[in-house]
């Protein structure tokens, strides 16, 4: 096992310097330059020149992928936002913890509501809970995000304003409350700019993480009400895939003659549906999750600009947008290594639910 | 060419030569005495060969700032307001080294200073105690940013903010139904057009570019595509600029007229062309794309022109059609003012260098570069009426339409505005309680203002750093703000600001005329060690004051 994992992450190397090179490339194929985003509209040929030449913007594409491979591979570095002056990797640490909050967030509801559904539908097949179940699963996919945003924001922050379902509208917090890192609070004196700094950044940038083991429960509660919409949001979709992923794969599992043999023992049927059908129908369902990890580390444009959340996906749109290449590369960077991670868990995962696989 | 020098050496030596002579008053030499005490520094191009046109600025006393201009600025004061050219004390802007911390912590003299910029999500600020001025606001504000209108209308709805910037059109009816909100109309002044460039067939011949200007139905368009308050645009300049609507009033929507006119210069049956545009809201141009498609079905019908609408990258739209490379189509585009001058829309647009429209027209630029040193309105009038004549006569562009925005309050918030220039001030907004929330569209990119251009980041940068004039909250008139007055000598090429006395920064240290001279420096001096900024270009000081002093030689 040991072995083969290592053998998994000594292969992802070459798949991260091939995304490297490419992103690299196809970045700067984007029509538009970078010095009209930054400098805006006014800005003059005489002053893109000199923002070009300040920015090593003007070198051959060769020579600038030569030199930004060289700061990766030897400094670990993904050099400074070209818009706003600041490394990449400090922005990387601002932003992943949101969307990996959120993600999670959404992930967790989907799994919890959406597995059930899923085995209910196939135990009452063809009964009015399973079409009702796969229906709200096909709304559920169809369901436009940045709409079903703003439905729930209406509904819950304008509808139900002074009551006690309120919750707010937007925001990761509620205005003006920062909550103290747990490095502070704990007084531990990280020196700015260290590594070790810049890990307890990251780490207190989860926000309900930091909250919990710094007992700052004022600000886990403000978090948390303010995380339910979009993670409820953003779980809608792969919510709906996950039942109709478990309900298929139930279906085929309870047809089986084990089931058969296990009902036909007398085995309780709660027993034979979780013990014996579902543990084998969760490995199509593990893919599926796995799948929806990876794509939650890319960041949820819509749901992230809907609910006013920085992450990840916000970000690289805005880098795009504003051809920012190097935060493109560092963000896509860090996208393809969440990737990569999952996918190496999924695989890991396989062989503890089901024995018969054997990874050499 | 640049000297940083001091007034003291030569103080000195007066004196001395005073004193040898035997000559001086008492009252003299005390006033010497006084005077030997301050050293200013002095930014001195050395001569206007350089190109821009500031020679100097110099800081003679604590309280007094003297810029020599290379030639008369009838614009002075109107620019000298503006948020990027807010002064900082020297003291921060050496400890920063011009970038860095300088970036999010601003030191400035604002009734407001930055607590904290929490990355991504907010910017508290505190309010500043020792303000000079009046501050009725909040002792805490918070600034957030949401990039969709329709969920920062969700926060004002919900409670969660006090004000909201931009809303968009489609909700101006609710806020204005809602007994809980108040409307906030925003007449910044601006113009969207129809560019041309003139080098090429069928645009090098001019009676094609009258046609299509008569051949638009400009109130259909501001009827279907404008929010409330926006207009027919009668002339280039909207008319709240003083001498914007001098001259002739632009052609009314005449198809037969134009179809006629085309048919003169040689297309009966019209042409086919494109039109280019980017799909980027602007004020101006709230809906690019349906705009783009009105335009081509309007010349189709009205003229005869066949237009293939042709959607570009905003940065690649922006290079190409201001350099004048968009000679096979008309263009989409627009301007917003910058400052309240008519200089910030004519010579801009106008000027004998600029390419955007191909060959430029002596005789629009000709009356612009005249009346471009005259300070008195008045007598500048006549000038501006024959250069708006002209632009009538030789259709360079065709002025579509004024847009206008709105934003939104708390119908209980207090002393709410949006003034056309610039961004509301937090010290005059009372909710009455010790906390107000700002939404806005976008986090801004630094603090520096010095060196941004793009307007969430002044807006962020109104509240902590301030202007020597500061302008009104109606209208584009200057007021004092750090300089009680700046009087101009007789032919307006030498300003003397008077500062205000007792004014403190944020971290405590006093402000006085040095302090101005270096932020000025700064901006303005490319070899000055803290022109750095965020992205060093410093474009407002180069744009506005036509050049930097000292730029390397490439």
């Amino acid at each position: 096992m040991s072995k083969y994992i290592l053998r998994r992450i000594l292969l992802t190397i070459p798949v991260i310097l091939g995304i490297l090179v490419v992103t690299f490339v196809i970045a700067r194929s984007i029509p538009g330059d970078p010095c009209r985003s930054a400098l805006g509209e006014r800005a003059t040929e005489a002053a893109c020149n000199a923002f070009n030449a300040r920015m090593g913007l003007d070198k051959p594409i060769v020579v600038q992928l030569g030199i930004y491979m060289r700061e990766i591979l030897l400094k670990g570095d993904f050099g400074d936002s070209i818009r706003y002056s600041r490394p990449v990797s400090q922005m990387i640490i601002e932003r992943l913890p949101v969307t990996l909050e959120l993600g999670f967030s959404a992930l967790f509801i989907a799994i919890l509501v959406g597995v059930p559904m899923g085995v209910i539908s196939a135990v009452r097949r063809n009964s009015a809970v399973d079409v009702a179940t796969m229906v709200g699963a096909n709304i559920g996919v169809s369901m436009p995000v940045y709409w079903l945003g703003l439905m729930l924001a209406y509904v819950f922050a304008i509808l139900l304003k002074d009551t006690p379902f309120w919750l707010a509208p937007t925001g990761r917090l509620t205005a003006g409350v920062i909550p103290d890192a747990f490095y502070q609070v704990w007084g531990l004196g990280l020196t700015r700019g260290t590594t070790l700094y810049m890990f307890a950044d990251f780490v207190s940038n989860f926000v309900f993480f930091n909250a919990i083991i710094t007992g700052q429960w004022d600000v886990l509660v403000d978090a948390f009400r303010h995380m339910i919409l979009p993670a409820i949001a953003l779980s809608t979709i792969p919510l709906s895939i996950i039942a109709r992923i478990t309900r298929s794969s139930m279906l085929d599992v309870l047809g089986r003659e084990y089931v058969r043999a296990a009902r036909a023992k007398g085995v309780a049927e709660n027993l034979v549906i979780m013990k014996h059908a579902l543990r084998n129908a969760l490995l199509p369902v593990i893919t599926v999750i796995g799948i929806q990890v990876g794509t939650l580390f890319a960041g949820a444009v819509l749901t992230e600009t809907t609910f006013g959340l920085s992450g990840v996906g916000r970000a690289l749109f805005d880098a795009i947008t504003g051809r920012d290449f190097p935060i493109i590369q560092g963000f896509t960077v860090v996208v393809a290594m969440g990737y990569v991670i999952v996918n190496l868990l999924v695989d890991i995962s396989y062989a503890y639910i089901d024995p018969r696989i054997r990874l050499r | 060419m640049k000297k940083l020098s001091t007034l003291f050496a030569l103080l000195v030596a007066f004196s001395l030569v005073l004193a040898a002579c035997g000559s001086g008053g008492t009252a003299v030499q005390d006033e010497f005495s006084a005077l030997a005490e301050f050293e200013g520094l002095k930014l001195d191009a050395g001569s206007c060969d350089y190109g821009g046109k500031v020679l100097s600025i110099e800081a003679v006393d604590e309280l007094t700032v003297v810029f020599t201009l290379c030639k008369p600025d009838p614009a002075f004061e109107a620019k000298i307001a503006f948020t990027p050219f807010g002064i900082q004390p020297q003291e921060h802007l050496a400890r920063t080294g011009g970038s860095g911390e300088l970036l999010e912590n601003p030191i400035g003299t604002g009734p407001y200073q930055v607590a904290e910029w929490d990355r991504g999500n907010q910017i508290v600020y505190t309010r500043f105690d020792d303000y000079w001025g009046e501050s009725n606001g909040a002792s805490t504000v918070t600034l957030r940013w949401l990039t969709e209108g329709a969920a920062r209308l969700q926060e004002l709805q919900a409670g969660t903010a006090d004000y909201v910037s931009n809303i968009s059109p489609s909700d101006y009816a609710t806020v204005q139904n809602d007994p809980n909100l108040q409307i906030l109309y925003h007449q910044n002044p601006n113009v969207f057009y129809i560019g041309f460039t003139n080098t090429a067939s069928p645009y090098d011949n001019v009676d094609v570019r009258r046609a299509i200007a008569l051949g638009i139905d400009y109130q259909r368009i501001v009827d279907n595509f404008y929010p409330d308050g926006s207009e027919v645009a009668s002339h280039f300049t909207p008319c709240a600029i003083p001498n914007g609507c001098e001259g002739e009033s632009w052609y009314e929507f005449d198809a037969e007229a134009g179809r006629a006119l085309l048919a003169e210069a040689g297309y009966p049956d019209g042409f086919t062309t494109r039109l280019y545009y980017r799909d980027v809201f602007r004020v101006y141009l709230p809906e690019p794309a349906r705009v783009a498609t009105e335009i081509q079905a309007q010349l189709q019908e009205n003229l005869g022109i066949t237009v293939e609408v042709v959607p570009m990258e905003s940065g690649e739209f922006i290079a190409a059609s201001t350099s004048g490379e968009l000679t096979d189509g008309m263009h989409l585009l627009g301007w917003g003012a910058d400052y309240p001058h008519v200089t910030n829309f004519m010579d801009f647009h106008f000027g004998a260098n600029n390419p955007q429209f191909g060959n430029a027209h002596a005789e629009i630029y000709g009356p612009l570069q005249e009346a471009s040193s005259i300070a008195d309105v008045a007598t500048a009038a006549p000038l501006y009426a024959e250069a708006n004549n002209a632009v009538k006569e030789l259709v360079p562009l065709i002025p579509v339409a004024h847009g206008a925005a709105a934003h939104a309050a708390l119908a209980s918030l207090q002393g709410a505005y949006y003034p056309p220039f610039g961004a509301p001030q937090f010290n005059f907004l009372n909710n009455g309680t010790d906390s107000l929330v700002f939404v806005q569209n976008a986090e801004p990119i630094s603090l520096d203002c010095a060196d941004e251009t793009d307007g969430e980041s002044l807006t962020a940068c109104q509240q902590v750093v301030e202007t020597l004039l500061e302008y009104g909250k109606d209208s584009g008139a200057t007021f004092p703000e750090l300089a009680t007055s700046c009087d101009a000598n007789a032919d307006s090429t030498v300003w003397t600001c008077h500062l205000r006395d007792g004014v403190k920064f944020h971290d405590g240290s006093d402000f006085d005329a040095d302090d101005v001279v270096a932020s000025w420096a700064r901006g303005l001096d490319a070899s000055n060690p803290y022109h750095v900024g965020n992205t060093g270009s410093f474009d407002y000081y180069g744009y506005l004051w036509d050049s930097f002093m000292n730029v390397p030689a490439e």
